[in-house]
C-alpha cells in the first residue's frame, strides 16, 4: 500500500459516496453471539467430558482465548495485521515444517507442537494464514483486469505449499478446509474465465492423481463409508454410525443435559473433538440443534454484511474469509457428525476441545470487530 | 470511470446475494438432514442406542433333577463350559477364527458354520461356537483371551448322563428349532425360548418339559463400547434390575434305579423290551427297551453316518419297545383264552383233552410246539406245559369273537395312555375287524392261531405287563404311570400321581382268577413248568413263557424283523408273590439267539424278580437298624425336602 488512494482500493471499487452506512448494532450482535456460543459450547464440553479433563483443560485456556479476542477485536489495528500477514505466514510454514519433522504424534497423525507443558497445533492457525494471505496478496497487488493465472502463481504457489505441508502430516481436513477457504475468497476476485477453465480441466487428473497416490487408505475408506456408514461399522464406519445414532436418539427434546448416553458411555470416541455436536444433539435434541444452526447462520450473515461494506479489499477479503472459515468449519462438520460428509478432522467453532482451534476462532472473532469497527469510521492509524 | 464502478459493484453485490444463498441453502439442507435424522428416524436411532448400551446377561437356569422313587438321582446337572462369541465385539473375525482354531485344533470353518446359523439375530446376542469344552481347552482359551476380544467362556448347567440312565424313559435333549420355537413362544410369551436353547425330546425330557425347563434369568447391565459394564450411570442408588434364575422342578420317578440296573444287566445281550410294573397301583419300576441310543451323543447332534446307522439298525434304537413295540404274544396270551372259557363255562378245571401233537380243524392240522403230543391233558398241565392243542381246541369252541370280547376287557386292543412316549394300541382281532380291514370274513382257520397267541395278535409289552398286574390284583386295570410328584425349586408339590384306575373287570370273577394264579404259579414253580427257570427261592411266582414263531407269520404287521432274522421272540410273563403281588413283570426278547421263553425269557425275570426281593430285603434290614431315620421304600415327607440328602445338585 505504497500509493495512497482517496477512495476505497483494489477491489471493492466503491465510491466514498456510496458508502452505505453500517450499523454498529453488528458489534453488539458479535459480541453476543461470541459469549453465546462460546457459553453453550462449554457447558456442552462440560457434559462431554465427563470422566475426562477436557472442561477445565478449556476453562484453563479461556484467558488465552478471552483476552486474544479483545486484544485483536479492539486493540490490535488492522493495519498492523496486514502489515504483518507475510511474516505471520512465513512463521506458519516454519511451524508447519517443524511439526513434520518432530511433531507429536496424536491420533494417528502428527499435527501437534509442544512447547513444554503446551501443545498447539500449527495447522488450525494455517486457516487463518491463508485467509490472511488472500487478502494481503489482492490488496497489494491490485489490478483492473482480470487476474490470470500467471499473475496468480505466487499465490498459488504459497498456497500450494501450505496445503502440502499439512496434508503430509496427514490431515486431509484441514488442507482442504484451507484451499476452500482460498476459494471462497477467489470468488470475490475477478478471474480471467480462460484460468478458470484451465483449472477445470485440470482438476479431474489433479484430483485422480492424488486418490491414487497421495490419500491413504484410511482416507479412502472414510469417503466410501459416506455412502453407507454400515459398510464398516466396526471400524472407519464407527464414529459415523455412532454419531448417527447418538444424533438421532436426541429426538424432539433431546435426552436432557448430561444425560446423553451414546457419548458418556464412549460410544463416540472423539466426542469431545470432532464429534462435539453429537453430544449436544443428543442431550438438547432438535431445538437445541436448530438454536446452534440459527446462531452461526447469523454469524455467517454478519460476517458476509461486514464484507459488503467493507471500503477496502485488505479488509474486505479478510472478512470474507474468516467468514468462510467459520462457516465452513461449522457446516462441514455438522455435515460429518450427521453422516452426510466423509469424517475429516474439522472441529466445530466454539464446541470442540482444542486450544489452537479455539484461539483461531477467537482471533477471527476479534478480526472480525475490528473490521467492521473500521468500516464504522472508527479508525486508528 | 462511474459507470465501471457501478458495473463492478452490481457484479459485487451479485455475489454477495449467491454467497448469501449459497450459505441459505447449506444450512437448509443440514436442518433438513437434522430433521430426518432426529424427528423422521428419531425413534429407530432411539431404539438402537437403548441396545447400544444396556445388556442383558442370560443366567439359565438349570434343569430339574429326575430322582428315582428312593430319592437316588437318575439324572442331573454338572458344569460345562462352552465357548460363545459376540459379534458386537469381536473385531476382525477372520483372525479371531484362526486363532480359536489354532488353539483347539478344529478347522475354522465349524465356526463360520455355527455362524451362518445365527444369521438373523441381533450382534450382542452370544453364539456358541463350541460345547462342552474340556478343562484343558478352557484354561487355553482363557489365557488367549487378550487375542480374543468378544469371545468367551460361559459355564452352563447341562445334564451329566451317566451309563445307567435308560434313554427311552429319560429322553434326550436337543437344540430347538426355531420354527418350532416360534409356536411354542406363541403359545407361552411369559418364558420364551431362545434359539439355542436344549427342549426334551422323547421320555421324561419330553413330557414333562413344562415342568423341568425351569425358567431363565437375567441381569441388565450397562455398557459402555467395550462391553464393560459402567457405574456412571446410577442416580440415587437405582440399579437396573436383575431376576434371578427359577431352576426347573424335579421329578421323582416311580422307578427304582437299582431294579432297573438289575433288568438292564439281566437283559444284556438281547433285544426287545422289559416291563416291570407293581401290580397294586400300576407303578413302573423298571422299564427297557434295547437296543437303545447315547442321550449325549444325540444332544451334541449326530453325523449324517451315525444318524443313518440309527435309522437303518433293523432293531430300531430309537424306538422305545415297551409301549411302541407290537408283538404277537404267543403262548403269552394264553391266561386270557383260559379266563375265557372258564367263563363262558367251556371248561372247568377238570376238563381235558388229549393232544397227540397236532390239532385237526376241517383239512387243516395245526401242530402243537410238542411234536410228540402232551397225551391228556387238563387246564393246569395244559398252561404248564404250555399244551398248543388244548388251546386250540378251547379257543375253537370259544370263538373269535367272545376270546377278543374278554381279552378287551383287560384293555387290550387299545391304548395304555401311559403318556410317556408313543403307544400302539396293539391288536385284538374280531370277525368284525377282519371283515373291515382284510375285506374277507373269518374263517374257522384263524381261530386257533389267535387261540395261542399268534395269527393277528398284537400286544405291546407293557400291555402284557399290565395283563398280568391285572390277573395278579384280582381284574383291576390300572393305568402305568411313571412319574410320582413333582417338586418345584422351593420344595412345594406341583404335581402328585393320583393312581388311576382305567376299568375294574365284571367280566372275570376273582374264583377265576384264583384258578389262573395257581396254574400260573405252576407254570414257574413245579419242576415241570416251562417256567421254572424263572423260579427264585424263597419267593412265590407265577409266569407264563411264550415262543413266538416268526418265519411262519405272515400277515403279522411285525414284518421288518422276518427277512433279516428267523429266530423266535422269546417271552415271559409273571408277577410275584402269587398272592397279593408287588411285582409285575413282561420281558420280550426279539429274535433270540439262546432260545424260547422257558430257555431265555424265563431267566430275566427269574433275575428280575430275585433282585426286588433282595433289594427289599436290604432296605428293610437298613431300616430296622437306623430305627430314627425314615424307612427309605417310603416316599419322603415335605418337610425333609428330597434335595437335602442327595448329592449333585447343581
Amino acid at each position: 500500500m505504497r500509493t495512497k488512494r482517496k477512495h476505497s482500493d483494489g477491489v471493492f471499487l466503491l465510491p466514498e459516496g456510496d458508502l452505505k452506512k453500517p450499523s454498529s448494532p453488528q458489534v453488539t450482535m458479535l459480541c453476543l453471539l461470541f459469549v453465546g456460543l462460546l457459553g453453550i459450547g462449554l457447558i456442552n464440553l462440560y457434559s462431554a467430558s465427563v470422566g475426562a479433563g477436557f472442561f477445565w483443560a478449556q476453562t484453563r485456556n479461556l484467558i488465552v482465548t478471552l483476552s486474544s479476542f479483545l486484544l485483536f477485536g479492539w486493540i490490535i489495528s488492522i493495519k498492523s495485521v496486514a502489515a504483518y500477514t507475510y511474516w505471520f505466514v512465513a512463521l506458519i510454514c516454519l511451524l508447519l515444517m517443524i511439526v513434520l519433522f518432530s511433531g507429536r504424534i496424536a491420533g494417528g497423525s502428527q499435527r501437534w507442537i509442544s512447547l513444554g507443558p503446551i501443545g498447539f497445533q500449527p495447522s488450525e492457525f494455517a486457516k487463518l494464514a491463508t485467509a490472511l494471505l488472500m487478502a494481503r496478496f489482492f490488496s497489494s497487488n491490485r489490478q483492473d483486469s482480470p487476474y490470470r493465472l500467471r499473475d496468480l502463481l505466487p499465490l498459488l504457489a504459497v498456497l500450494a505449499i501450505i496445503f502440502s505441508l499439512i496434508f503430509a502430516q496427514p490431515d486431509f481436513g484441514t488442507a482442504g478446509m484451507c484451499i476452500l477457504i482460498a476459494i471462497c475468497q477467489f470468488a470475490f476476485i475477478r478471474i480471467d474465465l480462460r484460468s478458470i477453465g484451465v483449472v477445470l480441466l485440470a482438476l479431474p487428473f489433479v484430483a485422480a492423481v492424488l486418490w491414487n497416490t497421495l490419500l491413504m487408505p484410511y482416507q479412502k475408506l472414510r469417503v466410501l463409508n459416506l455412502l453407507n456408514p454400515n459398510l464398516d461399522p466396526q471400524n472407519t464406519g464407527y464414529h459415523a454410525l455412532q454419531s448417527l445414532i447418538a444424533v438421532g436418539s436426541g429426538g424432539l427434546f433431546g435426552k436432557g443435559f448430561m444425560q446423553g448416553t451414546q457419548a458418556h458411555l464412549r460410544f463416540l470416541p472423539e466426542r469431545h473433538t470432532d464429534f462435539i455436536f453429537s453430544v449436544f444433539s443428543e442431550e438438547h435434541g432438535f431445538w437445541g440443534s436448530v438454536l446452534v444452526f440459527t446462531a452461526f447462520g447469523l454469524l455467517t450473515y454478519i460476517a458476509l454484511d461486514i464484507a459488503r461494506h467493507c471500503k477496502d479489499t485488505f479488509t474486505g477479503l479478510l472478512a470474507i474469509g474468516v467468514g468462510a472459515l467459520l462457516f465452513l468449519e461449522f457446516s462441514i462438520n455438522i455435515a460429518m457428525v450427521m453422516g452426510i460428509f466423509p469424517v475429516v478432522g474439522i472441529p466445530l467453532p466454539f464446541f470442540s476441545f482444542g486450544s489452537s482451534a479455539m484461539l483461531t476462532v477467537c482471533v477471527s472473532m476479534g478480526l472480525l470487530i475490528t473490521i467492521n469497527r473500521n468500516n464504522s469510521g472508527v479508525r486508528k492509524s | 470511470m462511474t459507470r465501471i464502478h457501478k458495473q463492478e459493484s452490481s457484479l459485487i453485490e451479485s455475489r454477495f446475494m449467491w454467497a448469501s444463498i449459497l450459505v441459505l441453502a447449506v444450512i437448509s439442507g443440514l436442518l433438513f438432514r437434522l430433521w430426518y435424522v432426529q424427528i423422521y428416524r428419531g425413534d429407530y436411532y432411539k431404539d438402537v442406542s437403548e441396545r447400544n448400551r444396556v445388556r442383558r446377561i442370560e443366567i439359565p437356569a438349570p434343569r430339574g433333577i429326575i430322582y428315582d422313587r428312593h430319592g437316588e438321582v437318575v439324572l442331573g446337572n454338572s458344569p460345562f463350559f462352552d465357548l460363545v462369541f459376540i459379534p458386537q465385539y469381536v473385531q476382525d473375525r477372520d483372525t479371531t477364527f484362526k486363532i480359536l482354531a489354532r488353539l483347539l485344533h478344529v478347522a475354522p470353518s465349524r465356526f463360520e458354520g455355527r455362524l451362518e446359523m445365527a444369521q438373523g439375530q441381533p450382534k450382542f446376542l452370544p453364539i456358541t461356537l463350541k460345547r462342552n469344552m474340556t478343562q484343558h481347552e478352557v484354561s487355553v482359551i482363557e489365557a488367549n483371551k487378550i487375542f480374543l476380544p468378544g469371545i468367551e467362556v460361559r459355564v452352563s448347567p447341562r445334564r451329566d448322563y451317566g451309563p445307567d440312565v435308560p434313554p427311552h424313559l429319560i429322553g434326550y435333549l436337543r437344540e430347538i428349532d426355531p420354527k418350532a420355537m416360534d409356536d411354542l413362544n406363541q403359545q407361552n410369551p411369559e418364558n420364551p425360548y431362545l434359539l439355542g436353547d436344549l427342549v426334551g425330546k422323547q421320555g421324561i425330557e419330553f413330557r414333562w418339559e413344562e415342568y423341568l425347563r425351569g425358567r431363565r434369568g437375567y441381569r441388565l447391565i450397562q455398557v459402555d463400547a467395550f462391553g464393560r459394564q459402567s457405574e456412571s450411570f446410577e442416580e440415587n442408588g437405582w440399579q437396573y434390575p436383575s431376576v434371578g434364575a427359577v431352576p426347573g422342578s424335579d421329578l421323582e420317578l416311580t422307578i427304582d434305579k437299582e431294579l432297573q440296573k438289575a433288568a438292564k444287566d439281566a437283559f444284556a445281550g438281547k433285544n426287545g423290551a422289559v416291563v416291570v410294573l407293581n401290580p397294586q397301583n400300576g407303578e413302573i419300576l423298571a422299564a427297557l427297551s434295547e437296543p437303545g441310543f447315547d442321550p449325549r451323543a444325540m444332544q451334541t447332534g449326530l453325523s449324517g453316518e451315525d444318524w443313518r446307522q440309527l435309522m437303518e439298525n433293523p432293531f430300531k434304537p430309537l424306538l422305545d419297545k415297551t409301549t411302541g413295540g407290537e408283538f404277537p404274544p404267543g403262548s403269552v396270551y394264553k391266561p386270557v383264552i383260559a379266563m375265557a372259557a372258564l367263563e363262558e363255562h367251556v371248561i372247568d378245571t377238570n376238563k381235558t383233552y388229549h393232544c397227540p401233537g397236532y390239532f385237526t380243524l376241517g383239512n387243516r392240522r395245526f401242530y402243537c410246539h410238542e411234536r410228540r403230543g402232551h397225551g391228556t391233558v387238563n387246564l393246569l398241565t395244559a398252561m404248564m406245559k404250555s399244551c398248543d392243542v388244548f388251546f386250540y381246541q378251547v379257543g375253537v369252541e370259544l370263538g373269535v369273537d367272545r376270546i377278543a370280547r374278554y381279552a378287551k376287557a383287560f384293555g387290550l386292543g387299545q391304548s395304555l395312555n401311559t403318556k410317556l412316549n408313543m403307544e400302539r394300541p396293539g391288536l385284538i382281532p374280531t370277525s368284525a375287524w377282519k371283515m373291515l380291514v382284510h375285506r374277507f370274513p373269518w374263517v374257522a382257520g384263524d381261530t386257533p392261531n389267535v387261540s395261542i397267541g399268534q395269527g393277528y395278535n398284537l400286544m405291546t409289552p407293557m400291555q402284557m405287563a399290565s395283563l398280568y398286574a391285572s390277573i395278579a390284583n384280582g381284574g383291576k386295570v390300572l393305568r402305568p404311570y411313571l412319574v410320582n410328584r413333582v417338586t418345584n425349586h422351593v420344595g412345594e408339590t406341583v404335581f402328585e400321581h393320583q393312581p388311576e384306575m382305567i376299568k375294574k373287570l365284571t367280566e372275570v370273577s376273582p374264583e377265576t382268577f384264583q384258578i389262573v394264579r395257581n396254574t400260573l404259579m405252576a407254570v414257574v414253580m413245579d419242576p415241570k413248568g416251562t417256567g421254572k427257570n424263572a423260579n427264585v427261592p424263597g419267593a412265590t411266582v407265577a409266569g407264563k413263557t411264550g415262543s413266538v414263531q416268526v418265519v411262519s407269520l405272515k400277515k403279522n404287521r411285525n414284518q421288518a424283523d422276518v427277512s433279516m432274522n428267523w429266530k423266535e421272540h422269546a417271552m415271559f410273563a409273571a408277577f410275584s408273590p402269587v398272592e397279593n403281588a408287588e411285582i409285575a413283570v413282561a420281558i420280550v426278547s426279539q429274535n433270540d439267539t439262546v432260545g424260547g421263553g422257558g430257555r431265555s425269557a424265563a431267566p430275566v425275570a427269574g433275575k428280575i424278580i430275585a433282585a426286588y426281593w433282595r433289594l427289599k430285603r436290604e432296605k428293610e434290614a437298613l431300616a430296622a437298624t437306623n430305627k430314627d431315620s425314615l424307612p427309605l421304600d417310603k416316599k419322603p415327607e415335605a418337610e425333609a425336602h428330597i434335595h437335602e440328602n442327595k448329592a449333585k445338585t447343581f
